[in-house]
């Protein structure tokens, strides 16, 4: 398995709404599916995700009600919202962008200045 | 929200618990990593719910249930904070309610703030609201300022109907603009028109009542409206129901029925609106373009003519020099504000003394529990807890303190503005009211309003001291664990300068109690011309009883030799006039071979009296004899007392010189010379503040004056006679009743009632004042010696004797309070031209008050500083060096 790498700034959240565009979630689950889907190469902080998800909850972009769980259990289950939805898409683009803007960038080599 | 939060990060750390459990962990080994890996669960529920947005709220409730943990913990400190900042707030805002209703409270009427009044000013006496009703006519048809003006003469009314129980009711004649000119609409049917009020027309016997009569005698019934009611035996209909709000334009006064000022002829016997006797309380209306200045101009102009009426029947020449003077009357007539604005005020300054060291007090008690929560605090800085959130924590246990507090202050407020109603209402009667004070104190908006912001500012004004506690806390420093680093300079220097203003503000508190003690005092000591002690004045009422003219006499007389045969009464008496009830009456008189000229005529008080009178009161007897029954028969006799003798006849002697009274008063005249036969002292019978008036005392058994004012000297208590006097008064005349008992210090008493009040209050605050900086000093100097006691164990180890560690403490005491009194005694000093300003005559020259304020401030505090100093000085330096 690769080395986990740390969470680049601010990507947590393009996360967070990418697992539950997937489907309703709870907390935990959302953890468990960032790291099936990438392959648990991404070191998420488990503190750190709920305030990214209040905070999401709070702009708007996810929502949330409780359900229960696969153990039946009480669990806060989160979903994106249209509005997520769209900036799910928008913040896919720039990233794209900047993705292919940075490997460009990084990829230059001498000869090509 | 919190629980919620609670449930969900509980249920990610035992969901991950679980899967650790499926994968091989022990199950407590599981739960232990599950949250070690889940991170700093308050931390992170912190930033949840910084990152939901609402935090503010959420976080207050947090505070709040913090706060409330805080003070169940230790109940002993909430108590004694609760309790005097509730004393405070409480003081304050009783005192500020009487202030509102007195002063601020508007009338509701309409567009109040044009409102003005018109006070009557006679040269050296008090401004009155009184007006004559010719005056009256005349400013109301020539000026033009006002576009209304309106009169009012208050009256009791007996009042009968059919299903109502007889009773006196208070009331108000009112001119028919009365109602359109305030603007008043009735609650139900109409109020009184100008077309009410004509003399002779049936139209004028109506009556309004007021909403309280309507609620209690016809529990809101509208058949009220045509009903018929006796008023003085005269039917009256009622024609309508004054609006809730509305009760009258005199506070204090609470008048029940209104009647057409026309219908005075019929009510009154004799009618003194017809005579002219009726005195008009004026209020007028400002014309929307007129200022109150240019009022005062017309007025005084107006005034000339009022004068010279008034001279063309009353000889007194300072009646040309009397004036008209134009008030504000937004909160009504200034009657009851002009006899207690300036001692309210004066207690405002002194409760909020109170205040303000009460909130020194908290705050340096909260400043030393602070100290002590200073590793609670580092702990929870060091946790991540932001600096501004715990400054905002112990902001809000300070402000939920002074909220508590205020709460049990405005509890205490509504019975203390009741204490204080009832002390106003104690005093004698106030000329001017015809029944006694009446005074409601709502807890309106306003004073909630005052008493919310008293409460805020005092919660943030102690609450600095522990928020800035929180803003300085040095967690690497107390977290180390070393005693007393948290102890800055600063915060010691904070601590001690909060004593001092304790000290100081305290000062100032007791030296104005020992003003205002010490000018009772001298009110209470000044000579009186007679000895208030162990006289019982009873007042009779032989109205409807059958007893008149020659058949009363003989039995006053009568009753006279019981009263002296009662065990325990030395003599009885009576009078027209006891001394300082506050009236009297007065005519000018003729001295044989003194002709004056009329400028220079004043008033000669005049006082019908029984034999023994000087005897009973102890009024020396200077020259000649006494009155005695013998007199009845003989030539008109008159006593006079030494105002007179020395004015008229130097120093002559009086005796056997003769005077008449002027004609136009109780049918004497120039015809009816009076021989003086003897000559008394001076006694004061107005107030005990003024100059003697010269006065002539008449024999009321020559003159067929008799009075039902008995007075009785007494070798016991004087109310210890009261039944047997009750007793005697009903076997003597069966139909007389006793109308009062009262005895002669009451009365006096009851004639400075404001000076009495403001001495017992701010006593009892002064002391309660220097209690709570007592209680300062003492905390600071007790958590001193405490914190010290390290170092105090190396000092005696080192050879000091415990004679050297006592006098540390004391001196860090004395050094205290000497820097309180330096900061104290000018603030003393200039708070004495302050209140001097409003009470008159205060003793403000001595220095005694200010030297009792201090003396009593050592001695409290060194009393304060015992028993911290005797703990110092019993530190066992073996054990202190161990200590910690």
């Amino acid at each position: 398995m690769d080395k986990q790498l740390d969470l680049l700034q601010g990507t947590l959240d393009m996360l967070i709404l990418k697992a539950v565009s997937l489907g309703p979630l709870h907390g935990y689950g959302v953890l468990l599916r960032i790291q099936q889907i990438s392959k648990d190469r991404l070191e998420i902080q488990q503190g750190s995700l709920y305030p990214a998800l209040y905070r999401l909850e709070h702009q708007g972009w996810i929502a949330s009600e409780w359900g229960e769980s696969e153990n039946k259990r009480k669990a806060k289950y989160y979903r994106l919202t249209a509005a997520g939805k769209r900036k799910l898409q928008t913040e896919t683009e720039n990233w794209n962008r900047m993705a292919n803007v940075m490997a460009g960038i990084l990829g230059t080599k001498p000869e090509e200045v | 929200m919190e629980s919620e939060m609670d449930a969900e990060l509980g249920f990610h750390v035992e969901a991950y618990a679980e899967d650790l459990i499926r994968s091989g962990v022990p199950c407590e080994e599981a739960m232990r990593r599950a949250r070690l890996e889940f991170g700093g669960g308050e931390q992170v529920k912190e930033e949840c719910r910084e990152a939901r947005g609402v935090v503010f709220l959420e976080s207050l409730i947090e505070d709040i249930r913090y706060a409330l943990r805080m003070m169940r913990r230790s109940p002993g400190f909430t108590a004694v904070a609760v309790l005097s900042l509730a004393l405070g707030i409480g003081a304050n805002t009783a005192i500020f309610s009487l202030i509102n209703t007195l002063m601020l409270r508007r009338l509701p009427v309409r567009d109040p703030g044009q409102l003005v009044e018109l006070l009557s000013q006679y040269p050296g006496e008090p401004r009155t609201n009184c007006c004559g009703g010719k005056a009256y006519a005349h400013i109301r048809d020539y000026n033009h300022v006002f576009s209304g003006i309106i009169g009012t003469a208050a009256s009791g009314f007996k009042v009968r109907a059919e299903g109502l129980a007889p009773e006196t009711v208070t009331g108000n004649y009112v001119v028919g603009d009365f109602f359109p000119v305030l603007g008043v609409k009735p609650a139900i049917g109409r109020l009184i028109g100008p077309e009410d009020d004509h003399i002779g027309s049936a139209n004028s016997a109506v009556a309004v009542v007021s909403w309280s009569y309507w609620k209690n005698r016809f529990d809101l019934r509208p058949a009220i409206l045509g009903k018929q009611i006796l008023v003085e035996d005269v039917p009256l209909t009622i024609v309508g129901v004054t609006p809730r709000a509305f009760s009258g334009l005199q506070t204090g006064l609470k008048p029940d029925i209104w009647i057409p000022m026309a219908e005075e002829p019929m009510i009154a016997h004799p009618s003194r609106l017809i005579s002219g006797g009726l005195g008009l309380a004026l209020m007028g209306r400002l014309k929307p373009d007129v200022s109150i200045e240019q009022a005062r101009a017309e007025m005084s102009v107006l005034n000339q003519w009022r004068v010279a009426e008034i001279s063309k029947t009353n000889k007194d020449p300072l009646w040309r020099q009397a004036r008209l003077e134009v008030e504000p009357a937004a909160a009504g007539f200034s009657l009851l504000r002009n006899q207690f604005m300036n001692p309210l005020v004066v207690l405002m300054a002194v409760v909020g003394l109170l205040l303000l060291i009460a909130c020194s007090n908290l705050a340096s008690m909260l400043l030393a529990r602070a100290a002590s929560r200073q590793h609670e605090m580092a702990v929870r800085v060091s946790l991540g807890a932001g600096r501004f959130r715990l400054v905002r924590q112990a902001l809000t246990e300070s402000l939920l303190l002074s909220a508590a507090s205020s709460l049990l202050g405005v509890f205490l407020a509504y019975f203390g503005a009741d204490a204080l109603v009832r002390i106003m209402a104690s005093g004698r009667r106030i000329v001017g009211l015809p029944s006694g004070i009446e005074l409601q104190v709502p807890l309106d908006s306003h004073v909630l309003l005052f008493t919310a912001g008293v409460a805020l500012l005092t919660g943030v004004l102690f609450g600095l001291a522990p928020a800035w506690n929180a803003l300085a806390s040095a967690p690497a420093l107390s977290l180390r664990g070393i005693r007393g680093t948290g102890e800055t300079r600063f915060r010691r220097l904070f601590g001690k300068s909060l004593v001092v203003a304790q000290v100081a503000l305290s000062v100032v508190l007791l030296s104005a109690a020992g003003l205002f003690i010490r000018h009772l005092s001298n009110l209470e000591h000044l000579d009186l011309g007679f000895h208030r002690d162990h006289v019982l004045l009873v007042k009779l009422d032989p109205e409807h009883s059958g007893y008149e003219g020659e058949r009363l006499y003989r039995a006053y007389k009568e009753l006279l030799g019981r009263f002296e045969a009662i065990p325990g009464v030395r003599s009885a008496t009576f009078s027209g006039t006891t001394p300082i009830s506050g009236g009297g009456a007065a005519s000018f008189v003729k001295v044989e071979g003194h002709p004056e000229n009329p400028e220079d005529r004043r008033y000669v008080s005049v006082n019908w009296i029984g034999p023994k009178y000087f005897d009973t009161l102890g009024t020396p007897l200077l020259a000649g004899r006494d009155f005695n029954f013998q007199d009845q028969r003989g030539p008109r006799v008159a006593i006079i007392n030494q105002a007179m003798a020395r004015y008229f006849f130097g120093n002559e002697s009086p005796v056997g010189k003769h005077f008449t009274i002027d004609r136009d008063w109780k049918g004497f005249g120039d015809d009816m010379p009076f021989e003086i036969v003897g000559v008394v002292g001076d006694a004061k019978y107005y107030e005990i503040r003024e100059a003697t008036h010269r006065t002539i005392y008449l024999n009321s058994f020559q003159d067929g004056n008799v009075s039902s004012q008995f007075a009785l000297r007494t070798n016991v208590g004087p109310t210890a006679v009261g039944p047997e006097v009750r007793r005697t008064v009903s076997e003597v005349l069966k139909t007389v009743s006793v109308e009062r008992l009262i005895t002669l210090d009451d009365q006096v008493d009851a004639s400075i009632v404001p000076e009495r009040a403001i001495a017992a209050l701010s006593g009892l605050l002064g002391a309660l004042g220097a209690v709570l900086a007592a209680i300062g000093l003492y905390g600071l100097l007790a958590y001193a010696v405490a914190r010290r006691i390290n170092e105090i164990g190396i000092r005696m180890a080192l050879g000091a004797s415990r004679g050297d560690v006592r006098r540390m403490v004391l001196g860090d005491a004395l050094g205290m309070v000497s820097a309180g009194l330096v900061i104290g005694a000018p603030v003393a000093l200039w708070g004495k031209s302050f209140v001097a300003s409003l009470i008159e005559d205060l003793p403000v020259k001595s220095v005694v008050p200010i030297v009792f304020g201090a003396v009593a401030m050592i001695a409290v505090a060194l009393l304060a500083a015992y028993v911290p100093a005797r703990r110092a000085a019993r530190v066992d330096p073996i054990v202190a060096l161990r200590y910690d």
